[in-house]
């Protein structure tokens, strides 16, 4: 038994009709949002289990959710082709981003929650303006040879994943483009806690830890099944464990510098789509195909 | 009566009666004669009162009535309001009448119109009757209302035709439609399921208890509805079962086996249970029926289809092989029967209820196979081998010299080609043709037979291999042909995946193949031999084979894999280098090849220049280190992720958005595609030739004369630095100008309406052209120097283009122009241009090419300068205007320069600069043309967007000045030109010349146009 890790769990957030795609802990890590294929968005407490609110307007799955820092504001998207811009209290949709030719894979806000990213099927990473009134989108990033599964975002760059095997990061500040050739499709990316380091799931069952100042492969990852659905990895709070879903209902957690198996578990009965750490806590949740979310603690 | 009238033709004045009679019908009747005695498009309809009804369609339409109105006097008055207050408003109830004019009521013969809302086939009895009929009903069912509700309430439908036909044919209400026959069919078989349920429910004892309720309620329910039918003896109103299967309408795979039925229900009450226990509580049932598995918990919205998205792709394999065992079932029902019972089956051998016959009705009769004749062979032998077959056994003949005489040598080889290509046939014909031609008779064995046989049988052993091998191959490679072993026979090369098998076929077989298949085709290329004994790069294996790759790659067609085998580690310009050295050793080796086939020397040669050519290419550090560096590099691209970089442009809003500063701040937008540009160059290349003459003779009578320079002392230019003086007439307007700096759209709109709004913008465009001085001063330079170099319109012309004109001394030379204004701020600004002048080369006219945009500059400027001091405005700008036009004239090639006619060759010298500048004016009009009114490309658009904003600026005045002169020019052709399609071959002239402009590479002293044409 590895101290530390969140092993037990504390409760099951039932609600969503199918598969739940996405969860993620809100800023602070009160809260947490679900979206799945009854294409609802779904505003939880899960340290004590409580639904708060549901958030209906998505005419098919929700594939990806982030909220804004201030946490006023969602934005989510799935497969139709929209982006919705929420209001969290009211429930209602600020605005809808159209313009993706296929579906949404993947939604963030950037740092003032003024610009959302999206990462579509469609090849392509859009950038959406949340402070003016357009409602087209600000730039659109075509260079990818793929549907794009992930975005991600820091300060002065967007990162996205592809299933074209690439990972590039766009620096808005050099104003270039890197791109590392994963040679594997890429199915999540995400940062460590210092944003120093990427993790990369690729469809060939292995997470693969990038240096992005140099774009060195640091560690990989494997033992998990990933090879077939979008399922969501990242590092724990503290960039000790890297942690993913695998598609037999498992969580693996491995040491982040040797890369063995520190802990696996069955935690639901299908596929563990998406996983969301605590920003603080060593707290995690995990959704599933089977419908729920489950909050696992230490 | 009227119309009657008027079919006939009157002769002599009709005696009229006073009363009916107005002047104006008197007028009509007269005109009648009148009018059809005119041709057709001169006549004139008119009513009977003799008023013209109709007009054009821009001079009032048709009148009839009330002019162009409603048709009352009133018009098409909205409906007044009518306060609810005091009087409500009545609902108007709106008839067919109030759309129907007079001509329509007519037609309709009184008739009135009415709508129905029935269709009663039999007339109104019936629709009574089942009103009587609903009012029986009521009675009998208990009602919250007491007694018969009231006829307006209670509407009951009249029968259907269907009912109706029944009821032709017999059927009376409250009888059955069923044959009676069939009831009593029914019964037995109802029985006979009983019985053999009691039978089946042993043998599946936990199904029993299912079974049985099912089975009981289902008969009950049988039951039931029976009675009712039997009671009533009417048709049961609606089938409560929807169609849930895929069959045909009214099929039913259980008809003659009900005991299945139960089965299937049981089956898939089971499948539904399991859904209910998986948690799905909706039910697959509902959609797995529409089709294919499906994501559960939800549908799809109603103008949605089920797409691919939609199928649940994380339904287990469990669920998948339910569903098709299903499906499988509702197919075949009878297979999970059998499965189920297959041991009782086994045991008594038949179904429960059922016995196996002692003596089978049906016997397949079997028959013994025939009898194969003993001499029977399945192969068929052709009696004489199609070609002599023996050739590759046959022993070579021995090598003989070819006839002395050289004609004779010649027949042979061709003829031994085509015997080899052909067949011994044609050996045979042309033996027997020839027979008495001497010089055939090598054929029958006389002068020269042995060296035919010899020829034939080389050409064969050549030609034959390509068979030979695929003969070989296929039977090596028997019974089926597979896709590589196709590709091995044609020499394919195996794509990349395979490549590490792909030894298994010798490159150099391949090449020999290859050569042998393309031989007939191209020219033989036998590298094989070569690239055995020649190895240019035999220092270094690696790279040796890389050359053979690239040789393959080279005389091979088909497929290739990217060139990339071991070079993953070089560089990109490493790569190149090496290419361009491969290339050159293959040209020697080919060279080498044609000239002396096995000439050793050549190949020494050859390696010595290959040599060479290495030690050119491949830079001192020499093969080792090149080796070393290679290899690291493979070390280094092992380790993927392989990282690139390359420019992005974030959008200026995105940097915003992110708090951060836009990195390419300032930098000029990305160049557009340089696609389209290219595309044009290409094609500007061809027609560009054609034009070449036409324009040198246009340049001779371009020479326009600079006789009358006249210096006119009370401007205020500074002259004294000037070698050329001029006076800048203040020609034009500001406006053009005023618009190319303050607007910004690049489509310039009706150039010449806004002249006439001029007046109002003049005071603006005052204050601009201060400003302006500034900026265009250096543009203003470049346009003196063109003028200066250029045709001047002289006062020998008449009219009003005498008036006025730009002077300047005779002694214009080439050089620099050193300009000082007054205006001291266009100091610095002129500097500028100067030196960007002086860069180019002195050939005179370098500047014209900016020069249009100084035009717009020009007077502006003056007036600044000049500050009221010039000759007053007159025809001023039409002058310059014609001044330009003539010159586009005059480009125009075919067409004739009105001016220069009585001048032309007066100044010879001037020759060279009037051809640059008339290079200027085609691209001059074309971006006028193109932006002014007929032909619009897309093209200059782009080029109009792409220049930086000065420059854009300058070049939208040009342009803006161009498409007005351009006009003009138009215009004035015109009316000397009567012909449109002169006009427009005068336009393509100076299309094709502008291409041809843009595509001179010589002329470097445009350097401007060249920037602009980066941009084109």
């Amino acid at each position: 038994m590895v101290a530390g890790l969140p092993l037990r769990e504390s409760g099951v957030l039932k609600g969503h009709e199918g598969a739940v795609l996405a969860v993620r802990f809100n800023g602070d890590g009160n809260y947490c949002l679900s979206c799945g294929k009854d294409r609802t968005l779904r505003l939880w407490n899960p340290h004590r289990g409580i639904h708060v609110k549901t958030y209906k307007s998505h005419g098919r799955e929700v594939r990806d959710v982030h909220v804004t820092p201030d946490n006023s504001k969602l934005v989510s998207c799935g497969g139709d082709r929209q982006i919705f811009y929420w209001d969290v209290s009211t429930g209602r949709v600020i605005r809808k981003f159209r313009g993706h030719d296929s579906e949404v894979n993947s939604v963030k806000f950037n740092e003032y929650a003024s610009v959302v990213v999206s990462a579509g099927y469609d090849r392509s990473v859009r950038t959406w303006d949340c402070r003016s009134q357009s409602t087209e989108p600000i730039q659109i990033i075509d260079t990818f040879q793929d549907s794009v599964m992930s975005v991600c975002l820091t300060k002065s760059e967007i990162i996205a994943g592809s299933v074209d095997g690439t990972v590039r990061t766009f620096d808005i500040r050099v104003g270039r483009e890197l791109v590392d050739d994963m040679k594997q499709p890429v199915n999540c990316i995400s940062l460590s806690n210092d944003t120093n380091c990427l993790l990369a799931s690729c469809l060939d069952s292995t997470l693969r830890l990038l240096d992005r100042s140099s774009g060195e492969l640091l560690q990989e990852y494997k033992g998990h099944t990933c090879k077939s659905f979008k399922m969501d990895c990242c590092l724990t709070n503290t960039d000790a464990h890297v942690t993913s879903g695998s598609e037999d209902g498992f969580i693996f957690f491995w040491d982040l510098v040797d890369a063995s198996v520190v802990m696996k578990f069955r935690a639901h009965a299908s596929v563990v789509t998406s996983v969301s750490y605590h920003p603080k806590d060593s707290c995690m949740i995990t959704s599933s195909v089977d419908g729920t979310v489950r909050v696992w603690k230490e | 009566m009227d119309r009657d009238e008027e079919d006939y033709v009157f002769y002599g004045t009709p005696i009229e009666r006073e009363e009916d009679t107005s002047t104006r019908k008197r007028k009509a009747a007269a005109d009648a004669g009148q009018l059809r005695s005119l041709p057709v498009w001169k006549q004139e309809v008119r009513d009977e009162e003799g008023r013209r009804r109709f007009h054009g369609a821009f001079t009032g339409g048709f009148s009839a009535g009330y002019y162009n109105t409603v048709g009352s006097k009133e018009g098409w008055a909205p409906q007044t309001f009518t306060s609810s207050r005091k009087n409500r408003a009545e609902f108007k109830q709106q008839s067919i009448y109030q759309f129907l004019d007079d001509d329509d009521m007519k037609n309709m013969g009184g008739q009135a119109l009415e709508t129905s809302t029935q269709f009663d086939t039999f007339g109104f009895t019936a629709a009574e009757y089942a009103r009587k009929q609903a009012e029986k009903e009521q009675e009998k069912r208990p009602s919250a209302i007491p007694g018969p509700a009231p006829d307006d309430i209670v509407l009951p439908a009249a029968d259907s035709i269907g009912m109706k036909l029944l009821q032709k044919m017999g059927w009376r209400r409250g009888h059955s439609i069923r044959e009676t026959q069939a009831d009593s069919l029914y019964d037995a078989r109802r029985e006979a399921r009983k019985a053999l349920i009691a039978f089946s429910s042993n043998i599946n004892e936990p199904d029993i208890a299912q079974i049985e309720s099912s089975v009981s309620e289902r008969d009950e329910l049988t039951e039931r509805s029976n009675d009712g039918i039997y009671s009533s003896g009417s048709t049961p109103v609606y089938v409560l079962n929807p169609k849930q299967d895929l069959h045909g309408l009214g099929f039913d795979p259980f008809k003659h086996a009900p005991e299945f039925r139960d089965r299937k229900e049981l089956h898939e009450a089971r499948i539904k249970d399991q859904d209910n226990r998986r948690g799905f509580p909706m039910g697959k049932n509902l959609l797995a029926s529409k089709s294919g598995n499906y994501a559960p918990g939800f549908g799809i919205g109603a103008l949605e289809e089920l797409d691919v998205e939609d199928e649940d792709i994380y339904a287990s394999s469990v669920a998948c092989y339910e569903l098709e065992e299903t499906e499988v079932e509702e197919v075949e029902p009878a297979k999970i029967i059998r499965d189920n019972h297959k041991l009782e089956y086994r045991k008594q051998g038949v179904l429960s209820g059922f016995k196996v016959a002692s003596n089978p009705d049906y016997n397949v009769e079997r028959f013994k196979p025939p009898v194969i004749p003993p001499n029977f062979e399945p192969v068929h032998k052709f009696s004489s081998p199609l070609e002599p077959a023996s050739k590759f056994a046959e022993a070579h003949p021995p090598e003989v010299p070819p006839p002395e005489d050289n004609n004779l040598k010649m027949l042979i080889d061709g003829l031994a080609t085509l015997v080899a290509r052909c067949g011994k046939l044609f050996e045979d014909l042309s033996k027997e043709k020839n027979k008495a031609n001497p010089l055939f008779s090598f054929l029958s064995g006389g002068n020269g037979h042995g060296y035919y046989v010899r020829k034939l049988w080389e050409e064969k052993q050549k030609y034959g291999d390509q068979p030979k091998q695929m003969d070989m191959k296929s039977i090596s490679s028997v019974p089926k042909l597979t896709a590589e072993g196709r590709g091995r026979i044609l020499g394919e090369r195996p794509l990349e995946k395979s490549t590490g098998s792909s030894s298994s076929i010798a490159p150099k077989e391949v090449i020999h193949l290859q050569s042998n298949l393309s031989d007939t085709f191209t020219k033989s290329a036998s590298l094989d031999r070569l690239s055995e004994s020649v190895k240019p790069f035999k220092s270094d294996p690696a790279k040796q084979k890389r050359f053979e790759q690239f040789l393959k790659d080279k005389y091979q067609g088909g497929l290739r894999a990217i060139y990339i085998a071991d070079t993953d580690g070089m560089s990109d310009t490493d790569r190149a280098r090496e290419r361009l050295d491969f290339e050159a050793a293959a040209e020697t080796i080919e060279k080498g090849e044609c000239g002396t086939k096995t000439n050793s020397q050549s190949i020494e040669k050859f390696l010595e220049l290959a040599r060479n050519g290495d030690m050119h290419f491949v830079p001192s550090l020499g093969m080792e280190k090149h080796q070393i560096s290679h290899n690291e590099e493979m070390l280094v691209t092992k380790i993927y992720p392989k990282r690139e970089e390359f420019q992005w442009r974030p959008s200026p809003i995105l940097c915003k958005r992110f708090d951060i500063i836009d990195p390419f701040m300032g930098k000029p937008p990305p160049l557009p595609r340089a696609r389209s540009r290219v595309e044009t160059l290409i094609f500007t290349t061809d027609s560009s030739k054609d034009v070449q003459p036409a324009e040198t003779e246009v340049t001779k009578r371009d020479a326009l004369p600079v006789s009358q320079l006249k210096i006119l002392e009370e401007t205020k230019l500074n002259a004294e630095e000037v070698d050329n003086e001029l006076t800048l007439p203040n020609v034009e307007r500001p406006v053009d100008l005023y618009k190319a700096i303050f607007s910004d759209d690049s489509d310039d709109e009706g150039d010449f309406a806004n002249l006439t709004k001029v007046d109002d913008q003049e005071k603006k465009a005052e204050g601009a052209n201060k400003a302006l001085n500034r900026l265009v001063a250096g543009d203003f330079l470049e346009s003196l120097g063109k003028e200066l170099g250029l045709e001047v319109p002289s006062d020998i012309n008449d009219g009003p283009l005498k008036t006025n004109t730009l002077t300047f001394p005779e002694t214009s030379g080439e050089g620099d122009y050193k300009i000082s204004f007054g205006n001291e701020r266009s100091g610095f600004e002129l500097q500028k241009a100067n030196m960007h002048w002086e860069n180019k080369e002195p050939t005179a006219c370098k500047s014209t090419s900016l020069g249009n945009a100084v035009k717009s500059l020009s007077p502006g400027i003056c007036r600044d300068m000049i500050d009221g001091v010039l000759p007053p405005e007159g025809d001023m700008q039409y002058n310059t205007d014609s001044r330009r036009s003539n010159r586009s004239i005059s480009s125009g090639g075919r067409t004739e320069n009105i001016y220069s006619e009585h001048q032309e060759g007066e100044y010879p010298s001037e020759e060279k600069d009037n051809r640059a500048n008339r290079h200027k004016t085609h691209s001059r009009h074309r971006r006028s043309s193109s932006s002014s009114d007929s032909d619009s490309s897309s093209d200059s658009g782009h080029h109009d967007r792409s220049r930086s904003k000065a420059d854009k600026r300058s070049s939208e005045g040009k342009s803006r000045k161009h498409s007005k002169h351009h006009k003009h020019k138009r215009r004035r052709s015109r009316s000397r030109y009567p012909s449109h399609d002169d006009a427009r071959d005068r336009n393509d002239d100076h299309r094709r010349k502008d291409k041809k402009y843009r595509e001179g590479t010589s002329d470097a002293t445009h350097s401007k146009h060249d920037g602009h044409r980066k941009y084109h």
